[in-house]
């Protein structure tokens, strides 16, 4: 039985596929989010982005499950393009957004596991955490190895969601806090972990043979040859990711000189 | 200063056996003893006699036996090799031939065969003939004849193994490489122009 997406080498078909160990994940994760975002709800969480985070769940599915896990598995390297934006970049913030009250104060206040939670959450820490794993999971070598088999593929997987998770924490969620993680810091934090992702869909873009060779000798996609398989790959890492990245920069810049002006802003002489 | 002469010498030997001998392939298995360009006359895809030996003698030619409804490996191949050709210099180009022989004469008519091939480059040779005749030639290469398998689809689809080799003969008429299947683009484009610097015997 197959219980998680893994390049088959078989020709495509559109015959749905069910993948147990996909749904059992799933399972997991929708009971986890659920309690904590009812608890986030409970604690005043908006109903947008409580939703928001049940579409953020929706996007992990729709990514892991039939026909877009398989495709990614082990046919196109623009669907795993896809993956990698969905489970790293895209739906960890949204389910972090849903639950971070309850997320924040389920952080230790003191003890072990409050220096293991520091640690962790560490800006720094964290970026370098985001960009080891999305270097490791896109070197050719390592990416040939394990998404034939579906322990390596379940890997690949479970680790851009881990490392989505890791990145976004200190954005998102308010605790550990620290006073020096301030707007302008943010926004510096998010352009410069992120900027290796980019490195790569460069990378990506140039090459002028196909860089995977699952994708390369798996059995032939009609639309599109391997090596614009590869540049679409790198297209949707490059734009799709600039646009995640940077709309979320935009619009934390805007909050924050929208503070900032409305702290210094004259204030009206009280009214008698 | 001029250089000690032995050591000119050397160098002069070394400059001449580099200019002789071509670089050898990095990739594929090696052929010990290099296999010879066969001679063997089947129908090319315009319907007129295509004799192999004559046709390509002395120029580089990729020899790959397939079917046009194999699923994976022959289309992987066939387009993997035509890719890295593409990028080769023009002049280049015109001293390389690729040859797909059917292993299913029965369901590759001429035109299918034509038309399949137009998908990866339109300069590429198709060839049909006898089954028998294949299957001979093939065993003739040192390379396993095909297989037909059972009818698994409605419509009575079956499927043909076959090798999934291309043998490579250089200018100097022989095979020394056979490349499998997985060979990948980046190793084309790094053994093809070495085998287009073999010199003709």
């Amino acid at each position: 039985m197959q219980w998680w997406c893994s390049a088959s080498g078989k020709p495509w078909t559109w015959e749905p596929q069910f993948y147990p160990g996909v749904w059992l994940a799933m399972i997991v994760l929708i009971v986890a989010f659920g309690i904590l975002a009812r608890r986030g709800r409970a604690l005043g969480e908006s109903r947008l982005v409580f939703w928001s985070g049940w579409t953020a769940v929706g996007l992990v599915w729709q990514s892991l499950d039939w026909p877009l896990g398989p495709l990614a598995a082990g046919y196109l390297a623009s669907a795993h393009a896809l993956q990698f934006l969905t489970l790293a970049l895209v739906a960890p913030p949204l389910i972090l957004l849903a639950t971070r009250k309850p997320l924040a104060a389920a952080v230790p206040t003191a003890g072990r596991g409050r220096a293991v939670a520091m640690f962790l959450t560490q800006p720094i820490i964290a970026g370098v955490l985001f960009n080891l794993v999305t270097i490791a999971t896109h070197v050719p070598g390592v990416v040939d190895t394990l998404m034939p088999t579906q322990l390596g593929a379940f890997a690949i997987d479970l680790l851009w969601f881990s490392g989505g998770i890791v990145l976004w924490w200190p954005l998102v969620v308010p605790a550990p806090s620290r006073a020096w993680f301030g707007a302008p810091v943010r926004m510096l934090y998010l352009f410069f972990a992120t900027l290796v992702h980019t490195g790569i869909a460069m990378v990506m873009l140039v090459r002028e043979f196909p860089m995977y060779g699952i994708y390369e000798l798996a059995p032939p996609w009609e639309v599109w040859t391997p090596i614009e398989d590869q540049h679409l790959a790198g297209g949707v890492m490059e734009l799709a990711g600039a646009a995640v990245i940077f709309g979320i920069i935009t619009v934390m810049f805007f909050r924050w000189t929208g503070g900032v002006a409305g702290d210094n802003a004259p204030k009206a002489p009280p009214r008698d | 200063m001029h250089p000690p002469r032995p050591l000119l010498l050397l160098g002069t030997v070394a400059l001449i056996l580099s200019a002789c001998s071509a670089p050898a392939p990095r990739h594929g298995a090696a052929l010990d003893p290099p296999v010879p360009r066969p001679s063997f006359t089947l129908t090319s895809t315009d319907g007129t006699p295509y004799d192999f030996a004559r046709a390509t003698r002395g120029r580089l030619t990729f020899l790959f036996f397939g079917y046009t409804n194999c699923p994976d490996i022959c289309p992987v191949t066939v387009a993997n090799v035509a890719a890295v050709l593409h990028k080769l210099p023009f002049e280049d180009q015109q001293r390389a031939t690729f040859v797909f022989v059917t292993t299913d004469p029965a369901r590759d008519t001429l035109p299918a065969l034509r038309a399949w091939l137009d998908h990866f480059d339109k300069g590429f040779v198709g060839l049909r003939g006898d089954i028998t005749q294949v299957d001979s030639l093939m065993g003739m290469l040192g390379i396993p004849p095909s297989i037909r398998g059972p009818a698994t689809g409605p419509k009575g689809q079956y499927e043909v193994g076959h090798a999934a080799a291309v043998l490579v003969f250089t200018a100097d008429n022989l095979a020394h490489v056979l490349y499998p299947f997985g060979t990948r683009q980046i190793d084309w484009a790094e053994d093809i122009p070495r085998l287009l610097k073999v010199r003709a015997r």
